[in-house]
């Protein structure tokens, strides 16, 4: 089974791929409206505000985990060599 | 490719270091020195090195295990679109599951390295994440008051958090106090958030 490489979801069903294209190594919530890849700055900020909303946490401390998440991923390994 | 039972048995002592790290550290807390996990696991000394070159090295495999595991319970559940009770019933399952473990990371979190301090804050990102699809799908239908997530959440994590920190109040020495409070913990946190109309 696939597994998104910008953030880290499990891919089993067609329609956890961007636009419903099994070829895609990232999913639907990693994607614009047009089906291409979220940027680095893109993914970050939207991982940073669902931390926030979700566990009511500080922003810099929301920003601190969201790079964490994503410096695992291979997606974005390189923006933090 | 033919494994060797040279590998089998390197991927043997890994695993016999994982279980009984998680054993140590669980009754002995994460200051616990390598050269007791090794005693324990009756494996040389050196061969933790081997395996996991620092004290870090080992924590961090370990809080990836874990929050592997927990993830996994999590997501499964999540593509059932089950109810937040369902949800919070596999939450309690995992952490049943490694209750000594859990409750040593709460309760040492900032005594640890930094990077086992971020892989902790992942992992309950990852629970908060699947526990508010849940929560959202449920305000939506109305069974559940619209409250902001994160105070829906960290209600829930703090009932938890508190009986686990205080299990000697809670349950026996040997005993589980999630096993025990588990149906108390889990029918008055939703009686907290339901609405009137769904409150049995």
């Amino acid at each position: 089974m696939k597994t998104c490489i910008a953030c880290g979801m499990p891919m089993k069903n067609i329609s956890d791929f961007a636009a419903n294209d099994e070829s895609k190594d990232y999913c639907v919530h990693c994607s614009r409206p047009d089906g291409e890849m979220q940027s680095f700055e893109e993914k970050k900020e939207s991982l940073t505000k669902f931390i926030i909303k979700t566990q009511g946490f500080d922003e810099s401390a929301a920003c601190k985990i969201a790079e964490d998440m994503m410096r695992k991923l291979p997606a974005w390994k390189k923006y933090f060599d | 490719m033919k494994i060797s039972s040279r590998q089998t048995q390197k991927s043997n002592t890994r695993k016999k270091i994982i279980e009984t790290a998680y054993r140590v550290f669980s009754e002995k807390g994460f200051a616990v020195p390598t050269s007791v996990i090794a005693k324990e696991a009756g494996v040389a000394h050196g061969s933790i090195f081997v395996h996991f070159p620092t004290l870090n090295d080992l924590l961090t495999c370990l809080f990836f295990d874990f929050g592997d595991k927990m993830g996994a319970s999590l997501h499964m559940l999540a593509e059932k679109c089950d109810s937040v009770e369902s949800l919070l019933n596999e939450h309690l399952n995992v952490l049943e599951e490694y209750e000594g473990f859990y409750t040593r990371l709460i309760s040492e979190k900032n005594r640890l390295p930094d990077e086992a301090k971020s892989i902790f804050a992942v992992i309950q990102s990852t629970v908060a994440h699947h526990f508010s699809s849940a929560i959202d799908r449920e305000i939506e239908k109305g069974t559940v008051k619209k409250l902001p997530i994160h105070m829906l959440f960290n209600t829930w994590l703090g009932l938890v958090h508190y009986y686990l920190l205080n299990k000697e109040f809670f349950s026996h020495s040997n005993e589980s106090v999630i096993r025990r409070h588990r149906a108390e913990l889990l029918s008055s946190y939703l009686n907290l958030i339901k609405k009137e109309s769904e409150v049995l």
